[in-house]
């Protein structure tokens, strides 16, 4: 059975991975922890300060097993060359994905800081880019935490839950502990 | 890797292609659209774009502008020419205004800047769907409409009727004003009707007028409008016939019978395509096409002054002349047949045929009444017959005991007859004898005073 294995990168706060590994535990049956921050080289995409995020997810790939899907943190911007930004990246089944931080902290758009809130945006985005390594497509429904989000209003508006039809196709490593016991 | 699970409720998965010569764009493209469940394929070069839009259909094609050998807005034109259906988005990076409005010219769907905010691909994949939705839908619609509102054809296979024919598929094109001559039952309106269903205007409103029909005063109000207080009973505002035409054809019938003062307010809004409402003072700007008709001549009602000069020309810019049913005897089978299907359905009586013996009394008789009067006749022998084949009997006596050449005898005097034959047939219950007639009931009694005809006793 697979575990997910969080990798804080780049100096993302440890207590931040912990809490997240602790958040997503309530929500899959398979074992969540933070792994050692590997040593890993920040490449930025030419000309723009945001980090190469499809760089990145290759080097975590790289790394990714059988035993263990992979999500890198970031509290840095990243972004792939035809988009401004993207809050997170992964490929269609698999075994590695990235989420960044840095656009999910109200702190990015002036706001004040609210920890619990970043929290629980980092948890729902974790959640969907797991959903994109379990194969699932982005879903229509605005609640599913597979909705595509384009802006951080849409990552509050998915709810805590896939909706029945994404739910029925997650695959047994991804399904909450409700159902399995 | 898994493979993307299909379409999810209430989304069709688009078939988009995506052509870029940066292999990055391509394979990033590739793999966001597939994420929303559509599928993509890439082309790197505007060659390879079109043999992939050629080996099959799809919906959406994001073109980049800048790409070497053929560019996007080549490739667009080329695309939008072999596939019309085909909505197409230009890329660039180059936020130049001059090449946006060189896309949307040539007919782009739209066109976005790259590095693309993620929101707006999506929303902008998302409206070009609804675009293709909505497109399709009112293709569908207007094949229906077409199959729906179709006028009665235009039948004959006269050179004369022909030549008919080639005029109103060559004048709907245009928005030219038609005057259509022709004397009475010729199918004037049924012209009227041909032009506008087969003109751009066809899906917005043919109003009909019977100049002739109405006085002056209720024929300015009909055409014009009326505001409220305008005259006594006049409780609301009213929208005249050329208001209801707005995008239409408004089809002037009996145009020669209007009067000198509605002549020139007539004439005033044909020049200025502006109506004012009786009593009111506003002008109301009015887009329609005008298709008049007449069976007086026009020519001679100028000369003799009964007729505005500067109206007939305004009028007279294309003429389709009618022939009468007597100079095309070709055509009376053709149309013979025509009416005895449809009133023989309307009157679920089986199927029914017209005996060798009635074809020829009906090729002899020169029809004064033209169409019409050969329409009535028809609809009358397929009441009165007892059997499937209709017989010279049962046609109406002035049809079979007339001359086999046309003789002698006044329009007037032919219709005085035909009036007084329809009367008798329908036991001079006037509703049923107009509806025969096709006129309304005030028309037939004006008739039955003009020529003085009584109810046998």
């Amino acid at each position: 059975m697979k575990a997910i294995e969080l990798l804080p990168l780049g100096g993302l706060a440890a207590a931040s991975a912990q809490d997240l590994a602790a958040r997503l535990s309530r929500h899959v049956v398979v074992p969540c922890r933070v792994a050692a921050a590997p040593a890993w080289e920040a490449r930025a995409l030419p000309g723009r300060e945001q980090l190469d995020a499809d760089a990145l997810l290759g080097d975590l790939e790289a790394r990714a097993s059988r035993e263990a899907v992979l999500v890198g943190l970031t509290d840095r911007d990243i972004a792939i060359p035809i988009f401004t930004f993207v809050f997170g990246r992964a490929r269609l089944g698999g075994g590695a994905a990235l989420v960044s931080l840095a656009r999910l902290d109200p702190v990015f758009y002036g706001l004040p800081p609210d920890p619990a809130h970043t929290a629980r945006r980092a948890e729902v985005e974790v959640r969907h880019e797991l959903g994109h390594l379990a194969g699932l497509a982005h879903c229509p429904d605005g609640s599913c935490l597979m909705s595509f989000a384009g802006n951080v209003e849409r990552v509050d508006a998915r709810g805590p839950l896939f909706c029945r039809s994404c739910r029925e196709a997650l695959p047994a490593w991804l399904r909450p502990p409700s159902e399995m016991s | 890797m898994s493979t993307p699970r299909g379409p999810e409720p209430g989304r069709t998965a688009l078939r988009i292609l995506v052509v870029d010569d940066e292999a990055i764009v391509r394979d990033s493209l590739l793999a966001w659209f597939r994420q929303d469940g559509h599928q993509v394929e890439v082309a790197a070069s505007g060659k390879e774009a079109l043999h992939l839009a050629a080996a099959a259909r799809h919906d959406i094609a994001l073109l980049d502008i800048k790409m070497p050998g053929m560019d996007g807005l080549e490739l667009q034109q080329r695309l939008a020419a072999a596939c019309p259906d085909l909505t197409i988005v230009l890329m660039t990076a180059y936020a130049s205004v001059e090449s946006a409005v060189k896309a949307m010219k040539a007919g782009a769907y739209d066109y976005i800047i790259k590095p693309f905010d993620p929101d707006d691909l999506s929303a902008l994949i998302r409206r070009a769907a609804e675009h293709r939705s909505l497109r399709a839908e009112n293709l569908r619609l207007k094949r229906s409409l077409d199959e729906v509102a179709a006028p009665p054809p235009l039948l004959g296979t006269s050179a004369a009727m022909r030549r008919v024919l080639e005029l109103v598929h060559t004048v709907a094109a245009s928005d030219s004003t038609v005057l259509v001559t022709g004397e009475s039952g010729t199918g004037k309106e049924l012209v009227a009707r041909a032009i506008h269903a087969a003109s751009p205007r066809r899906y917005n409103p043919l109003v009909v007028v019977n100049c002739g029909a109405l006085s002056e005063g209720i024929l300015e109000s009909e055409l014009f409008g009326h505001e409220a207080g305008a005259f006594t009973g006049a409780r609301a505002r009213h929208k005249g016939k050329f208001e209801a035409a707005e995008g239409g054809t408004a089809f002037l019938d009996e145009i020669g019978e209007v009067s000198p003062k509605v002549q020139v307010e007539l004439l005033r809004v044909l020049e200025e395509k502006v109506v004012t409402r009786l009593g009111g003072t506003a002008p109301v700007p009015v887009d329609f096409r005008v298709v008049a008709a007449t069976n007086r001549n026009l020519q001679e009602a100028v000369r003799e002054g009964r007729f505005r000069e500067d109206l007939f020309w305004r009028l007279n810019v294309f003429t389709i002349e009618l022939p009468s049913l007597r100079e095309r005897p070709e055509d009376v089978p053709l149309l013979a047949e025509h009416f005895l299907s449809r009133f023989s359905q309307a009157m679920s009586r089986k199927a029914m045929a017209l005996s060798p013996a009635t074809l020829e009394a009906l090729r002899s008789y020169p029809w004064p009444g033209n169409v019409r009067e050969l329409q009535n006749a028809v609809e009358r022998a397929v009441v009165v017959s007892h059997g499937p084949v209709i017989e010279p009997d049962d046609l109406p006596l002035h049809v079979t005991g007339a001359p086999a050449r046309p003789g002698p005898g006044s329009l007037a005097l032919a219709e005085k007859a035909h009036v007084q034959s329809v009367l008798d047939a329908a036991g001079w219950n006037i509703s049923r004898a107009a509806r025969i007639l096709e006129v309304d009931r005030v028309t037939l009694y004006n008739k039955i005073k003009r020529y003085e005809l009584k109810k046998p006793s």
